[in-house]
């Protein structure tokens, strides 16, 4: 591993059980385009029943069978499994492992200066214990009783108790058995990002010259090692409390008409396990993604980013926040309502750093050059979205308002933009920017476009109408909305959001044409398409075993020298020598 | 027609094919290292930029205006007019911050275009005009939070009322059930324990000594299943199966009876706490009434799962936990008469007051309510006059 020559491989070796972080890096994003389109086609299934309940669609018998969709209406417990596993394959293996994975995978040597991962191996591992689980999630489909049906969350005791509901038999097992699978992945590869990037920084790479791709990924790595221990302690408690007859979150319970012999625990407990995670979580999310269309805007911008230690002081301050704001999630749980003014107020917190960010991604495209690439658009998109979002927390954090929004169609808005899609956009402007480093080839830029403003349209058509049926009181997680006579008024939006998810669904069709037909007929690309100053654009396009031929590249700058004066290009590569007397930039 | 269609497609992949191998030829001659975009691409998405902003910017304002009539009507509950007016200001400052970014969003990314002729501006970083958007929104968030921490604190804290209206509500898979304190003013004791024909646990004596004849009864039946099931299934998985459900079931039978036994010592120190429930009155309808003007102080409880309580009009919300009791009180300001009188004067909808579930509880949860009637208190006491007492109902 230690330099840069040939040597034998197999298709083996070099295809599957790869130990290459490039190779690694496209198995994740591959997986985690799949798991997408699985994710999207549920979402699509139980959009139609909410837009036109009872109607009859060929397409969910087609898909789902006579069990699950009799008719072709879909059957009301097949629709709270497909809530449930589109929540959790979403966040899971899609935007933490997908994202992480991908990106983390192909940057962190690259933009160090690294010839591979610290531990292959390990990185190896990580990717196939992500696989096993993401099957062992998807097989959770198959099973007689239906998948896990208790939300993403699956709280107790609803998802203690296979008598509560059908999707708490052995959908259930599986569920918790492929998250303790996933959270082992997820930790062996956080574990190693963190090594690589303290330990495997080439000459003249000091902390201050990393781009911030790195910086966030390496405190997204941080976050993910100190919460994801968490969770697993609270699927396997759950895991224990199903099969072993313990009661750590069970109390008083009469279900099925008998009396429980377990009492003494609380599903409270359960609750606080899981959003000590949870909360971080949606930052294990966020992160690497704000991480990308810096580099993106930056580049594309052809201008420093603006602030960047502001930049990497707001990323830690919000890792921080982070950990002490999980309470939020439970406002209504009747917890004391002191607590609820400490998490008041420490969620709120997290609006300054937020805002920090966003004021200097608009500085940075002041007075910029941009360059509207594919990938500049869905960041700057991402921008949009993350404002959009990112303010109807101030409703969501604050636990007076909390009470009448809480768990409404609101939330649901909420994090679909802030978390969902504005990751997505992240995710994709990664993808359209880094395709020519992960295969030597351009994505087509025209279909990008296309790509990208029917996303965008699509996202806000159907995630902006939804605040309103949030705050018309509409419960989420509902089968039909047609029960409560208060709810007819809102109907009429819920058609208008699934016709725009379809079509947004169609946007994405176009992408992964895109992404397949580009990976081997795509316009070869040069060494360096974006004109960009980080390290991964002197590697040789043909991205060899151990990333440069000969000697590692040394550092002299910082990585956003961007229409510096002095220089006539506008793009300064960090391994370019400073001039006499010249600052090192920021 | 099918025919057509079929064609259509067909055609338009062919098309599509050509294009692309059009363009893979026309790739072939470029250079790798020259620019992977075009002007006049980075000009339409500029352009594009600019469109979407204004039309975006315009709907968004659109749907306030329009759609303003279908949200929530004005609050019936008294905190609820204070958390409405936090929600106002919180929604201003929101649309201020929403406007003026998109505003900068959109115009910067039109106006800054790429132009090859001219370089970016050097700007790596401003000390004062980071200091600025970190102290302005620090500030602001300061005065917001502080706004909301004390609306929530006297939400959450209300003093008890000498005329309050005690009651619980109980949920299960997929009902409320509704129990409200008697001429004592006092909730009586209940326990999960004696749940059954008692539907929601009251504790009293008398229940106590029923519910232990009613799971011995269940006992002795599922020892008679086990020896029938034993004697009469043949396949041996089935059997093993079965045979351990009902092991499990006399588990849990045996162990509710040991549980009331310790209910009944417990009643033998202090009998003052299990005598209060003789007078509650356990509602077993799909509507409850309550008293207009009077705080409401609601208990909650939960037989099963963890449901949540929502009575979206009142502003009122709380989860319902097992093991657990949980609270909120509140003081209904508006008849469901008065109610439809001020939403029809906001222009607004209201189809009487509800309390829904609103925390994933099994298959039912879209269809989970109770129905809450505002009275007048004089026609409230009628009402209340009318109950039956839960001595009198559970013999």
């Amino acid at each position: 591993m230690a330099s840069g020559h040939e040597h034998h491989e197999t298709f083996i070796s070099k295809y599957i059980f790869s130990m290459d972080h490039k190779m690694i890096a496209k198995q994740f994003l591959i997986t985690a385009i799949i798991m997408a389109v699985v994710g999207m086609m549920m979402s699509l299934f139980f959009r139609l029943q909410l837009a036109w309940p009872g109607e009859k669609f060929a397409i969910l018998n087609f898909f789902l069978g006579d069990k699950w969709a009799p008719e072709g209406i879909l059957d009301a417990n097949m629709y709270m499994s497909l809530v449930t596993i589109h929540g959790t394959i979403l966040v899971f293996f899609v935007l933490t492992g997908g994202l992480s994975g991908t990106f983390s995978n192909l940057l962190i040597p690259y933009q160090i200066g690294a010839r591979d991962m610290a531990s292959g191996f390990l990185n190896m591992l990580s990717f196939w214990l992500f696989l096993v689980s993401a099957i062992i999630m998807l097989s959770s489909v198959f099973v007689e009783t239906g998948a896990a049906s208790g939300g993403w969350t699956v709280y107790p005791p609803l998802s203690a108790l296979p008598q509560a509901m059908p999707g708490s038999g052995l959908g259930m097992t599986l569920w918790l058995v492929s998250m303790t699978v996933f959270i082992a992945a997820s930790l062996l590869g956080s574990l190693n990002y963190i090594v690589t990037i303290l330990n495997l920084r080439t000459k003249g790479m000091t902390m201050t010259r990393m781009p911030l791709t790195i910086w966030t990924f390496l405190i997204t790595a941080i976050i993910g090692v100190l919460s994801f221990p968490v969770l697993v302690s609270a699927a396997l408690l759950l895991l224990f409390d199903r099969s072993l007859g313990t009661s750590f979150y069970l109390d008083s319970i009469y279900i099925g008409g008998q009396p429980l012999e377990q009492t003494g625990g609380s599903p409270i407990l359960y609750e606080h396990l899981f959003w000590f995670l949870g909360h971080p979580e949606v930052y294990i999310i966020l992160l690497p993604a704000l991480g990308l269309i810096s580099e993106v805007i930056s580049t594309n911008s052809r201008k420093p980013i603006f602030g960047y230690r502001a930049m990497i002081i707001s990323v830690c301050a919000i890792a921080f926040l982070s950990f002490i704001v999980w309470g939020h999630h439970m406002f209504m749980t009747g917890m004391s309502p002191f607590l609820g003014t400490v998490f008041t107020f420490t969620t709120l917190l997290i609006a300054i750093p937020s805002a920090v960010k966003v004021f200097n991604y608009l500085a940075t495209i002041w007075k910029g050059n941009l360059r509207l690439t594919p990938g500049m658009l869905f960041a700057l998109g991402m921008v949009s979205l993350f404002i959009s979002g990112g303010l109807t927390g101030l409703i969501l954090g604050d636990s007076a308002l909390d009470i009448n929004v809480h768990d409404t169609y609101f939330v649901v808005a909420h994090f679909h933009i802030v978390m969902g899609a504005s990751a997505i956009f992240g995710m994709f402007a990664g993808v359209y920017h880094w395709f020519p480093r992960m295969y030597g080839r351009m994505m087509v830029s025209k279909l990008g476009y296309l790509h990208f403003w029917v996303t965008l349209i699509g996202v806000y058509g159907v995630f902006f109408p939804m605040h309103f049926v949030g705050l018309a009181g509409v419960p989420r997680r509902y089968y039909s909305n047609l029960e409560f006579e208060m709810f007819d008024e809102v109907q009429f939006i819920n058609p208008i959001i699934t016709i725009f998810a379809i079509f947004a669904a169609f946007g994405q069709v176009v992408f992964i044409f895109n992404f397949f037909y580009s990976i081997y007929k795509g316009r070869k690309s040069g060494q360096n398409p974006w004109k960009s100053n980080t390290l991964e654009w002197t590697a040789p396009v043909e991205r060899i075993h151990g990333n440069w031929p000969g000697a590692l590249p040394i550092v002299h700058r910082w990585p956003y020298d961007y229409s510096k004066p002095d220089y006539e290009d506008d793009y300064v590569p960090q391994t370019v020598p400073l001039k006499d007397g010249e600052e090192d930039g920021h | 027609m099918e025919l057509l269609i079929l064609l259509t497609v067909l055609l338009t992949v062919i098309a599509v094919a050509k294009v692309l191998r059009a363009k893979e030829l026309v790739d072939s001659f470029k250079d790798p290292e020259s620019d992977p975009i075009s002007p006049a691409e980075i000009k339409t998405n500029a352009f594009g930029m600019l469109v979407w902003g204004i039309s975006f910017l315009a709907l968004v304002v659109w749907m306030l205006v329009e759609w303003n009539k279908y949200l929530l009507p004005t609050s019936a509950s008294a905190h609820g007019q204070d958390t409405d007016m936090l929600m106002n200001v919180t929604w201003y400052l929101i649309f201020a911050v929403f406007f003026l970014t998109h505003i900068f969003l959109f115009w910067f990314s039109f106006k800054y275009r790429h132009d090859a002729s001219r370089k970016a501006f050097w700007f790596p970083h401003d000390n004062r005009l980071e200091m600025l958007w970190t102290i302005v929104p620090a500030s602001v968030l300061i005065l917001l939070i502080t706004y909301g921490m004390s609306t929530w604190h006297d939400v959450m804290n209300q003093d008890e009322a000498e005329d309050a209206v005690r009651l619980e509500i109980v949920s299960e898979q997929f009902r409320w059930t509704a129990r409200y304190a008697g001429d004592d003013k006092v909730l009586g004791e209940a326990s999960f324990a004696l749940y059954g024909k008692n539907s929601v646990g009251v504790a009293t004596k008398v229940a106590m000594e029923n519910r232990i004849v009613e799971c011995e009864k269940t006992i002795e039946n599922l020892i008679k299943d086990s020896l029938a099931t034993a004697a009469l299934v043949e396949e041996e998985w089935n059997k093993g199966e079965k045979l351990s459900d009902i092991k499990q079931s006399l588990r849990n039978y045996r162990a509710n009876i040991n549980r009331i036994n310790r209910l009944l010592a417990d009643y033998e120190v202090d009998a003052t706490k299990y005598t209060a429930g003789a007078d509650d009155l356990v509602i077993n309808s799909d509507s409850i009434y309550l008293p207009k003007g009077r705080q409401v102080i609601m208990q909650f409880r939960s037989k099963d799962v963890i449901h949540s309580a929502y009575l979206p009009h009142f502003r009122v919300q709380m989860n319902t936990v097992p093991g657990m009791k949980t609270s909120f009180s509140f003081t209904p300001i508006y008849t469901n008469e008065e109610m439809h009188n001020a939403t029809d004067e906001e222009g607004k909808f209201f189809t009487g007051y509800i309390l829904l579930c609103n925390k994933i509880c099994g298959t039912s949860h879209y269809n989970m309510k109770l129905n809450v009637r505002v009275v007048e208190p004089d026609v409230y006491d009628k009402w209340i006059a009318g109950q039956t007492k839960f001595a009198e109902a559970y013999k």
